[in-house]
């Protein structure tokens, strides 16, 4: 056996999909190349972009970080991070040590919010209320807005993240199976929106599936934080997880197709489905809503903060 | 005819249990899949069908976590 590329003897992967074999440097090379093929085709980065990294220390942020330094490298963009930690004993600190080093390594401005500090309590304190929410819900909502919110003091122009292909068929297939259209719209590779507080998202790794970031990771020997979160739980997500993953196994182009079909009605349920939100200001923060008050502050109040 | 295996906190001797037991019969015997650990043989990573020398040192990652 050897790699399809170089013919090295010393290979790492099979590529189910394509059928092709790779050594460790045609495998690494391959997976850089097709995240800047994302970045090209769907416009992700302008010249001059100061990008956030949204920094966790997993696998899929730290790729991003990863290729998008290689931009950074060549004067194309400059970087900064954010990590938030939300507050999980015995899971969270790791990850965020780990953000710290990388940023220091690579030397880009970053900072560490936690939702403590932010909001005056934790996810685990939240997780000891009676009738809360689930822990996704809060941790999603206080997350993008604290997210958001370093985009605009750090003036970053773009907001990364590192959705791969596996979260982004699961979007579709989940939103779809819901009836969720109006989420539906919201995918893809860069979102933007209509206030201006808001900062376009990218999504650099949507086409690379998550294993093989994974594997990307561990042969470029970058240190990543690799542990479940203690509130990870059979959510629908998983259940659909689950279903895409198996039907993979017999199929095992069935991820990109999902992608591909999705890209190409996407514009069209954007101009047919797409609500107009009045963006208001939360009378609280004063963050755009389309309510009084934002989601984040939403459930402050109903948590008697 | 032994083998180590690491993985998470296990770190211990196993028999190979016959001559073509390859790194996927030992993902089936743990019952782990093989879509969410990378193997490495002596320190190299390696594919799936790698089969299990005598001495070798096996290390499994868990790469992807529920969640």
């Amino acid at each position: 056996m050897q790699c399809s590329k170089c013919g090295n003897p010393k290979v790492i992967y099979k590529r189910e999909q394509s059928g092709q074999i790779l050594c460790k440097d045609c495998f690494i090379e391959s997976i850089e190349k097709k995240a800047i093929r994302t970045i090209k085709k769907e416009k992700l980065l302008d010249k001059g972009d100061k990008v956030l990294v949204a920094l966790s220390g997993g696998k899929d942020s730290v790729t991003t970080l990863e290729i998008l330094d290689s931009f950074r490298q060549r004067n194309i963009i400059d970087i900064c991070a954010v990590t938030v930690d939300e507050g999980i004993a015995n899971y969270r600190q790791d990850g965020v040590d780990i953000a710290i080093r990388h940023a220091e390594r690579l030397g880009i401005e970053h900072k560490v919010v936690s939702l403590k500090e932010e909001y005056g309590i934790s996810l685990d304190e939240i997780m000891q209320r009676e009738n809360h929410k689930g822990s996704c819900t809060y941790c999603g909502v206080f997350r993008r807005t604290i997210i958001n919110k370093a985009a605009r003091e750090m003036n970053a122009t773009k907001i990364a993240t590192g959705h791969n292909l596996d979260d982004e068929v699961q979007g579709i297939m989940m939103n779809y199976l819901e009836g969720n259209t109006d989420n539906l719209t919201k995918l893809g590779p860069k979102s933007e929106s209509k206030a201006e507080e808001f900062t376009t998202k990218i999504k650099p790794l949507r086409e690379i599936p998550e294993r093989e970031i994974g594997l990307y990771v561990v042969a470029k020997e970058l240190e990543v934080h690799f542990d479940s979160c203690p509130y990870a739980m059979q959510s629908f997500r998983g259940e659909v997880s689950e279903v895409i993953n198996q039907l993979a196994e017999k199929h095992p182009t069935i991820k990109y197709s999902t992608l591909r079909g999705y890209d190409k009605i996407k514009n069209i349920l954007k101009n047919e489905l797409k609500k107009d939100y009045s963006h208001g200001r939360c009378k609280r923060c004063g963050e755009p809503a389309s309510n009084e008050l934002c989601k984040a502050c939403s459930f402050l109040e109903e948590l008697g903060l | 005819m032994k083998f180590t295996l690491k993985y998470k906190q296990i770190n211990e001797e196993r028999e190979i249990p016959d001559k073509n037991y390859s790194i996927k019969d030992l993902l089936d015997d743990l019952e782990l899949s093989a879509q969410t650990i990378v193997s490495k043989q002596n320190g190299e990573l390696v594919i799936e069908d790698t089969v299990i020398e005598d001495g070798d040192e096996i290390q499994l990652v868990q790469i992807i976590y529920g969640g």
